[in-house]
């Protein structure tokens, strides 16, 4: 299987986000990289868990649950952050 | 009608000797009416077929010579057939040979008795069998081994005794003859009540081809079925997914649910749906076999039940979290359930098993009160919630819903599931409305038939 773009990435996290907002009765915000999860976005820690159940089903992986864990927990505050971590966990690195 | 002499004959079958009951009962029934059919197999298909009691008494008979030529530490039964567990069952009682009896799930179990010899459909036990001198055994061998359910965990081999297994049949004269549904795994707890309380009163036991609700409804139409034992999920599963014009043929006089906690919806629609039927109750577990059982038709049991000794013995408590204790009688000691209760006006209700709590964030979700919110939705025939794990908050609740078929007018599947989420939000606690909610054809089910608390199995 093709590894995804970095862009249909940051499209699943987009998507799975608006369905986090929709399915707890919130508005719709449009979802923008520098946007921070919580101040703009209004996401508490269930959002949270929510969104990244709805990712391992559209990208078939849980960064926060494989072993060893890699990612460092207090830096997640932005959508771009969340794209960060899916982004290591799903390219592949040349190294 | 079962001859009146006969009749007295089974009615004093509670004199025999508690190992000889099955086989006894069992060859009196063929002895007077030979023919009488003992077992439906594959109802409700074509592959339907009978057996009468008359072949059950020989089947019983040449295995009770076998034994007689080399006798066995213990049987395993590994049969498929009911007629055989039947017949392996009766045989092993009258010889007392110790029995156990495995499910398919449980049989990785069986190196715990790996000196017991295995019988199978073909009732013929192997040659060459090294019979067992008696003077084997260190201690007396458990007359019967069963597995529970697993429905809390893995399954576990649980001794009994032919006192305890026989301990809730009925054989007084309005008990016979009856027509009795096994939906049940024949192997397990639950099962192997229906199917020996049908033999020992000279019943029909009529086992459905499947778990298909239009092959269950056919059986209980066309065999005529009188007697359904069920957990509250196979009776919902019936009721709302069941083929309607045959359902209305039924001609059931009771339903017994056990295995599960009944809400109050499933039995005020089982009242509508087979209002001539008697409804009950019983509370059994794998452990202590029947505890005590509700008549009344409503959900959980009156609260003036708590903290005092009901006929027969049994004392009910419940401990500060909240959990049901039972006291069987004043000589044994008060045995923890596993069963949260909570009370509500003059009942308690089970809010649900203790192992099924999801914790979200440190707090409580009970499975069971979602489940309810989201049944009473429009359009929704089913439901089931479970927890996912998440690293975020420990674990996420996760339902999955069943969609009426067809859906109320003017609703949609996407309006279902939206209405169901404003129905859990303004009915529960900001944690406990499902994340993940999923529209699915059918309810995955344990093979007790309970409905199942975990993921759904890739």
């Amino acid at each position: 299987m093709s590894s995804p773009s970095t862009e249909s990435i940051a499209a699943a996290i987009a998507t799975a986000i608006t369905v986090v907002l929709r399915d707890t009765g919130r508005d719709h915000k449009a979802v923008e990289p520098s946007l921070l999860l919580a101040g703009d976005l209004g996401l508490d820690s269930l959002d949270l868990a929510q969104t990244i159940v709805l990712l391992e089903r559209s990208l078939g992986v849980d960064p926060f649950r494989t072993a060893p864990p890699s990612v460092p927990r207090t830096s997640i505050r932005t959508v771009s952050d969340l794209i960060g971590i899916y982004s290591t966990a799903l390219i592949p690195h040349p190294s | 009608m079962i001859p009146s002499a006969q009749a007295t004959a089974i009615s004093h079958l509670a004199d025999a000797a508690v190992h000889d009951r099955l086989a006894s009962a069992i060859s009196l029934v063929a002895r007077e009416c030979p023919n009488r059919i003992a077992i439906v197999a594959g109802a409700g298909s074509e592959s339907r077929h009978t057996i009468d009691y008359a072949s059950l008494a020989t089947a019983i008979a040449s295995l009770e010579q076998q034994f007689d030529a080399a006798r066995p530490i213990g049987i395993v039964a590994r049969a498929n057939r009911v007629e055989s567990l039947v017949v392996i069952a009766a045989a092993c009682g009258r010889q007392h040979v110790p029995l156990a009896l495995l499910a398919d799930d449980s049989r990785d179990l069986v190196g715990e008795l790996r000196d017991w010899t295995g019988l199978d459909d073909s009732l013929a036990l192997p040659t060459g069998l090294v019979p067992a001198s008696g003077h084997e055994f260190a201690t007396v061998p458990p007359h019967l081994v069963v597995a529970t359910s697993g429905t809390s965990g893995p399954p576990k081999l649980v001794e009994h005794s032919w006192d305890s297994l026989l301990a809730a049949a009925r054989l007084s004269e309005q008990w016979h003859a009856l027509a009795w549904l096994l939906v049940y795994d024949a192997t397990r707890w639950a099962g192997t009540q229906v199917w020996m309380q049908a033999m020992l009163t000279g019943g029909k036991l009529v086992v459905p081809a499947s778990r298909d609700p239009d092959c269950v409804a056919r059986a209980i139409a066309e065999e005529g079925v009188t007697i359904l034992p069920s957990t509250p999920t196979l009776l919902r599963r019936l009721i709302t997914s069941g083929d309607r014009a045959i359902l209305e043929k039924a001609q059931l006089d009771r339903i017994t649910l056990g295995g599960e906690a009944a809400d109050a919806l499933l039995l005020e629609q089982a009242h509508r749906f087979f209002g001539q039927a008697k409804i009950t109750q019983v509370y059994a577990t794998t452990e202590l076999g029947e505890v005590f059982r509700v008549t009344d038709g409503q959900a959980g049991f009156p609260s003036a039940w708590l903290g005092r000794t009901l006929p027969g013995g049994v004392k009910l408590s419940m401990r500060r979290d909240g959990e049901l204790l039972v006291q069987l009688s004043r000589d044994t000691a008060e045995v923890a359930t596993g069963d949260l209760i909570e009370r509500c006006g003059d009942r308690y209700l089970f809010s649900g098993r203790r192992s099924d709590v999801i914790v979200v964030g440190g707090a409580k979700v009970f499975p069971r009160r979602v489940e309810e919110i989201l049944r009473g939705v429009p359009g929704i025939v089913e439901s089931r919630v479970y927890g996912l794990p998440s690293a975020i908050t420990g674990e996420l609740v996760a339902a999955e819903i069943v969609l009426a078929d067809p859906l109320p007018a003017s609703a949609t599947p996407e309006s279902v599931r939206s209405e169901s989420l404003a129905a859990c939000r303004s009915g529960l606690e900001p944690h406990s409305v499902p994340r993940v909610l999923d529209i699915v054809k059918k309810i995955f089910t344990t093979p007790a038939g309970k409905a199942s608390r975990r993921p759904t199995p890739e």
